[in-house]
């Protein structure tokens, strides 16, 4: 009979298994491991304090509620603010302020895109058609009368901190407002709108003779920054009826945020205005660049952030309270870019280009989308309420934050071959353009779809 | 939650290495350097993957769940066969392994 305690078999099996010293030593270890963890959770807020100051990456003055820059993991230099360069734009001539008449909304109000996108856009059709955005959209409307946004400073200068404090301070009381991110920046002159647009009903009849010129040059911008939701934007095609809401939800709050930030910087005996989506006096794009919250996305107009894409609406403060500004950021998404071109894919009016590169457009540089296609979409859509499809699609802003997609954004902002590593993986594990049902909570009304009928 | 689990990930994966030590070292020093190195990128792909597959299925990423389960358990298989092979587990006779059952 074989007895495996005798003999050789007894000690071979004895080393093969784990006794009861070594597991203890194995548990100890792994315990000790863990318990470093949890001590670093619990370290005395200074010492915490003194870790965070020492690892994280900070543009312009450190908030005190958000000490780092959250860039969800990709890696971000800190850039240029110059005649040459907004950030990663190249500047190439005179950039010309624009009238806000001529934006693509504005275009197709006047009737430039045709009768169908006239009819669509009129009093926001497209976003009021349905219901809860219509509600959403009311509530913005309700900011946009300029005593909202502009007024007198008190005629009382208050004692204010020095500028990296007060900076510091603006910061804290965006976040507190419930800011998602915030920038500072130094507010590029030709961000300004050359004009206010007159009435919709003026723009209608195609007259711009009473357009408010914009006089306004301030030296400092702060830029508000909210997600227009994950999880929503998984359930959505991007072109469904809750599309413009997801707008809405950024806007509207983004907007109260400016409201309040520039009322406030008024009773502190300063020069404040806010700009938000229903009473802006500046473009949002170049602001956002200046204040180190994104680089400008293949879309052409849409500035991207490294941790929340282009799934964001911004609102500004103009002002001239002494302040510290950010510096632009680049984390590679114009290599990004270049070799995605996932929105391109995506895009259901054929907006957005496949080309490789840039060109020029009023004095600067950038891909040459058609913005026309995109607004007679977004205001005649009769799937839904507006459009966000390619912000929905984009790798840099198409899923949840986790640790693989930190790692896979510090790969993407690494140059052109590991964006096209990226894009491919991004591709392969079918990030982007999937729907997810368990998130679907909001309601469709098919019916109201259409264009209105007078 | 996060802490338990990295303290149970650190139990496995030295409890991993005390099961496999007896076997792993060979009479030549490269074969034991690949048991080891086997053994590492068996136990981080293995730990990606579930991870991976975790967080994608729980946020409902149905086709990066089902790709995931293909490519890092798939990969993950194929090391433990390769591994449990080269240690002895697979494909080696009892009687290599313990001579003392000729007794
Ligand atoms: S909003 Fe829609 S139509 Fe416009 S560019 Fe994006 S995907 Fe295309
Ligand atoms: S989808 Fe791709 S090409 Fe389009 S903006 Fe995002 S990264 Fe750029």
């Amino acid at each position: 009979m074989v007895r495996f305690s005798d003999g050789e078999g007894s000690q071979q099996d004895q080393k093969f298994r784990m006794n009861r010293r070594k597991f203890l030593k194995a548990g100890a270890a792994s315990a000790l491991t863990a318990g470093m963890v949890g001590a670093m959770k619990a370290l005395p807020a200074e010492a915490a304090e003194a870790a965070a100051n020492a690892t994280g990456v900070q543009n312009g003055a450190k908030s005190k509620l958000h000490p780092t820059a959250d860039y969800g993991g990709a890696g971000v230099k800190f850039v240029e603010h110059n005649d040459q360069w907004l950030g990663t734009t190249k500047i190439v001539g005179n950039i010309k302020n624009i009238h806000e008449g001529d934006t693509g909304f504005s275009q197709a109000n006047r009737g430039k895109y045709g009768p169908d996108a006239q009819k669509g856009y009129y009093h926001y059709h497209f976003v009021m058609k349905h219901p809860f955005n219509g509600a959403i959209a009311s509530f913005a409307l309700s900011l946009a009368p300029d005593f909202m946004v502009s007024g007198i400073p008190s005629p009382q200068k208050l004692r204010i901190p020095d500028p990296e404090q007060m900076s510091q301070h603006i910061k804290d009381c965006a976040y507190f407002l419930r800011a998602d991110e915030v920038g500072i920046g130094k507010m590029p002159p030709y961000a300004y709108y050359s004009h206010k647009a007159p009435s919709q009903d003026d723009l209608i009849k195609d007259d711009l003779s009473n357009s408010v010129p914009v006089t306004e040059r301030l030296p400092y911008v702060i830029v508000v920054m909210i997600d227009q939701h994950l999880e929503t934007m998984l359930a959505s095609t991007g072109y469904d009826g809750i599309s413009a809401a997801q707008s809405m939800r950024s806007y509207h709050t983004t907007g109260v945020i400016s409201v309040i930030l520039a009322n406030y910087i008024r009773n502190l005996g300063y020069n404040a205005r806010a700009h938000h989506f229903t009473n802006y006096a500046a473009v949002m794009a170049p602001c956002i660049m200046a204040a180190g919250l994104g680089e400008l996305s293949r879309t052409g107009d849409c500035v991207a952030h490294p941790r929340l894409g282009f799934r964001h609406k911004v609102a500004a403060v103009t002002t001239d309270l002494p302040l510290v500004p950010d510096k632009p950021i680049d984390f590679g998404l114009l290599d990004f870019c270049r070799v995605c071109g996932k929105c391109a894919d995506n895009c259901p009016s054929g907006a957005i280009t496949h080309d490789k590169d840039m060109v020029e457009y009023n004095g600067y540089l950038r891909w040459n989308s058609n913005f026309q296609k995109c607004t007679e979409f977004r205001v005649t859509n009769k799937d839904g309420s507006s459009c966000g499809r390619c912000m929905k699609v984009c790798p840099w802003d198409s899923k949840e934050q986790s640790w693989f997609h930190t790692a896979g954004t510090w790969i993407g902002s690494k140059g052109e071959a590991s964006s096209r590593l990226l894009k491919q993986i991004d591709d392969m594990f079918g990030y982007g353009d999937e729907q997810i049902e368990k998130y679907k909570w909001w309601l469709e009304w098919p019916e109201r779809y259409g264009l209105p009928t007078n | 939650m996060g802490t338990i689990l990295v303290f149970l990930a650190g139990i496995l994966f030295l409890a991993g290495i005390l099961f496999i030590k007896p076997r792993a070292k060979q009479d030549l020093k490269w074969k034991t350097v690949v048991n080891w190195v086997l053994y590492v990128l068996w136990y981080a792909i293995t730990g990606i993957g579930i991870s991976f597959i975790y967080i994608n299925s729980s946020v409902g990423h149905v086709k990066a769940t089902s790709t995931a389960i293909f490519l890092f358990l798939g990969l993950s298989l194929v090391i433990a066969i390769i591994l449990a092979r080269l240690l002895g587990f697979l494909g080696k006779t009892r009687k290599e392994i313990n001579p003392s059952i000729k007794a």
